[in-house]
Formats: C-alpha cells, structure tokens, sequence
C-alpha cells in the first residue's frame, strides 16, 4: 500500500522584502533624521495609494480599473516596506505608523493634499509624482544604509513600470480634443505643488554628510524641474507657470479637510478594535 | 481592402467574426470613450500565457485595449501581476486567422475511415512490452508504465 503523501503547501513563503538590520551603526540623531526622510516617503506612497485606489470600481474602462488599482495597491506595499524599516529604527510597529495616528501628523507631500477629481487630474498628478519619485529613489539608491539601498532598489524596480503606464496615458491625453483640455486643466491646477515631494527633511545636511541621501532636495527638485519641461515639451504642452517652490508643506498643523475625509476612510477598520490581529 | 472581407481560403467571413467590434463598454464607467483620447474604442487583444519555463503557452483570456501599449499594460496586469506568468504573448484578435467554415472542419462525407477505430492494438502493444522487458532485463531497464 502507497502511503498517502503528506499534503504540502504548493506556495513558498516569500522572502521578507526588508531584510532585518542592525540599528548599533547608526547614532541616535542619523537614526533620527534617517526616520523623519523615510517617513516622508512612507506617507507619500500611502496616501497615493489610497487616493488612487478610489477609482477601484469607476475607472474609464474595465481594465484600466483593474491596472490603476493594482498600481495603488503597489504604492500601499511600498509604504508597508518603508513603515516597517521605521518601526525597526525605532521599534513599534508598521501598522501603528500606518493607522494609528491622527490625521495631523501624516507628512505627504502638498501635491498629495488633494481630493480626486476627473480622470486626467488623476493621470497628472500620479505622473508629476511618480517623476518626482524617481529622482528622489536614484539619489537613495547607493544610499550608505544599506538596508535603505535595497528596498529602493526594488521599488525602482516595480516603479519603472508605473513610470511606463503613466507616459502611455500622458500621451493619450496630451494628444488633443477635449481629453488634452481636461489634462491642461489638471496640470494648471497641480503646478504649483509639482515640485512639492522635494520639501526640505529635517537634519537634511547630517543625512548628506552620513551618505543616505546623494544630494540636497532643492538639489533634486532642479532635477526635476529640468526633466518636467523637457516632457511637457515633447508632449507639446505649454509650461503651467513659473517654477514652483519646493521649500515647504510637509509640516501642516492641521490637515486638510480632503485628507481628513480620506484618513477617516483609510483608517475606520483600525478605529473599529483597537489592537485587533488577525 | 475589400468591402466584403474573406478568410484564409476565400470563404466570407461573417460581419460578427473575429475583428468585430467588441460591444461598448458597460455603462456606469465614470468617463464615456469621447474623453479617453484617440482611438478610444478599444478593440480586443487576446492573451496567452506561459506559467513556468518550459510550459506551453495557453490561451489565458482577452483584454481590450485602445492600443499596442495599453493592452501589452493590461495584460500584464491581469494575466500576470500575481506572479502567475512567465512569459505572455498579446495578439491583436484581428490578426489571428479564424477558420471555423463547417465545410472545411467538419465535412458532411463520413470520415470514420480516418479514424484508428476498429484497429486493435491492445495486443500488440503488450507483445512488444514484453520483448521490450525481457531484452532490458539484466541492464535494468524495465517496462514502461
């Protein structure tokens, strides 16, 4: 008689993403600085993901729907990753940073501080962010924290591929009619905070000097500034306005009353039993 | 191109076929097609997939898509973005070759002779196993399943 084979698991548990580190190296205040950048980052691919994840269900066709949400779902695992290398910093937990705190103390970027429009806002602002995005990963990609260099390295990665679907949609819309009207709207609306991912981090000059950080952010948003009117150039879109400061934004006293509503979706399963696991 | 189309063999090809439209999309989307931009009625590319290195490719399923990059973008996202794929292929539905005229697969003369039935090879097919076996034996070679 055969035996029967012992029933396995046809799935292999993934590889943790974030490798566990030593936090010795690192003195308190780079620990401190370190914190607060990728806090920032953490927070900016969160609420991203949440804003886009609201056109799950009333995207313009099925399987923009289905492309768009998972392009939010990756936003939202991005920020697991960089949530949890926080909670490693400084002990506690991912999800504590994600849900537990009040809508106040989230430090998204002003051009993530607005509520969803039509679909050609949604196209803009997820391209000026993901561009912007991208200067900011290459400058952290041979970051001297390792551990940092290599999640960046991933998600530049997954965000390649973002970067590819919001090009074919800037495109599409830019091309002309009333699609490239809504677009020019969008972008007239959006420009003053293009540049906004790039508002200055606490202790900025100690992460240069430790090598976490490649250049300043005022650095990074020239860059950027530079290679948004190359793009809006060759997509024969005319320049919004005039360069848009990245000086401040982060630090709001009170949050918005857009982002209140969304921090109030985001985080009702959370408010329903504190402490829950599952 | 002619106004009436034709298959692979001259045969007509009914104005359902496969290059047919796809029907508009369902109502309740949140833009209409006119706002998408260019080219916006998506027309249907059909996708398959390899699962593993070595796999066949098999027929996954279908997208529409306005263009070559959007459906190469929702193939990708729905065949593939749970690491289910390896390899996919995206072929537009109007470029495949559709051959369904019953007269050419399923002609009306009986065919049966065509066929290996009434061909018995139960026997044969044991005999040779057996010297198969027995000329195997002492190298340890055995007979097939």
């Amino acid at each position: 008689m055969t035996a029967i084979p012992e029933r396995r698991s046809t799935r292999q548990l993934a590889q943790p993403d974030l490798p566990s580190f030593d936090i010795g190296d690192l003195d308190p205040p780079t620990r401190e600085a370190l914190s607060s950048l990728v806090l920032t980052m953490a927070d900016d691919e969160f609420v991203l993901g949440f804003w886009d994840s609201e056109w799950t269900g009333i995207a313009p066709m099925l399987e923009e729907d289905v492309a768009f949400s998972s392009l939010a779902q990756d936003e939202i695992g991005h920020a697991r990753l960089l949530y949890e290398m926080i909670a490693q910093l400084h002990g506690g937990k991912a999800d504590d940073l994600a849900f537990g705190r009040t809508a106040d103390e989230y430090r998204h970027c002003r051009l993530l501080d607005h509520p969803r429009r039509d679909w050609a806002f949604s196209v803009a602002r997820r391209w000026l962010y993901d561009t912007a995005d991208a200067v900011r990963l290459t400058a952290l990609r041979r970051s001297t924290f390792a551990p940092l260099a290599q999640i960046v390295e991933k998600i530049r990665r997954e965000e390649t591929y973002h970067l590819m679907h919001m090009d074919v949609w800037m495109r599409r819309l830019a091309a002309g009619g009333e699609p490239r009207e809504r677009l020019e709207e969008a972008l007239t609306s959006l420009w003053p905070d293009a540049l906004s991912v790039f508002a200055t981090v606490p202790e900025e000059t100690r992460l240069i000097d430790e090598g976490i950080l490649a250049a300043p952010m005022s650095e990074l948003a020239g860059r950027q500034h530079e290679r948004l009117l190359t793009t809006l150039a060759s997509l024969g879109l005319s320049v919004p306005g005039p360069r848009p400061s990245s000086d401040d934004g982060r630090d709001r006293a009170e949050a918005s009353e857009s982002f209140r509503w969304l921090w109030s979706e985001f985080t009702m399963v959370h408010r329903l039993e504190e402490g829950a696991t599952w | 191109m002619s106004q009436e189309r034709t298959g692979p063999l001259g045969q007509p090809v009914p104005a359902s076929g496969p290059t047919a439209k796809p029907a508009p999309s369902p109502e309740g989307r949140h833009d209409d097609a006119a706002r998408l931009g260019e080219g916006a009625e998506p027309d249907v590319w059909e996708v398959f997939r390899q699962e593993k290195d070595g796999d066949p490719m098999r027929h996954a399923g279908n997208v529409r898509a306005p263009d070559r990059e959007l459906a190469t973008h929702y193939a990708r996202e729905l065949y593939a973005r749970r690491q289910e794929s390896v390899r996919l292929w995206v072929v537009s539905r109007g470029d495949i070759i559709d051959l369904s005229d019953p007269d050419l697969l399923q002609p009306p003369l009986d065919r049966t002779f065509k066929k290996p039935g009434g061909y018995v090879m139960r026997d044969k097919l044991d005999a040779a196993r057996k010297r198969a076996a027995e000329a195997g034996e002492g190298d340890g070679g055995g007979a097939p399943e």
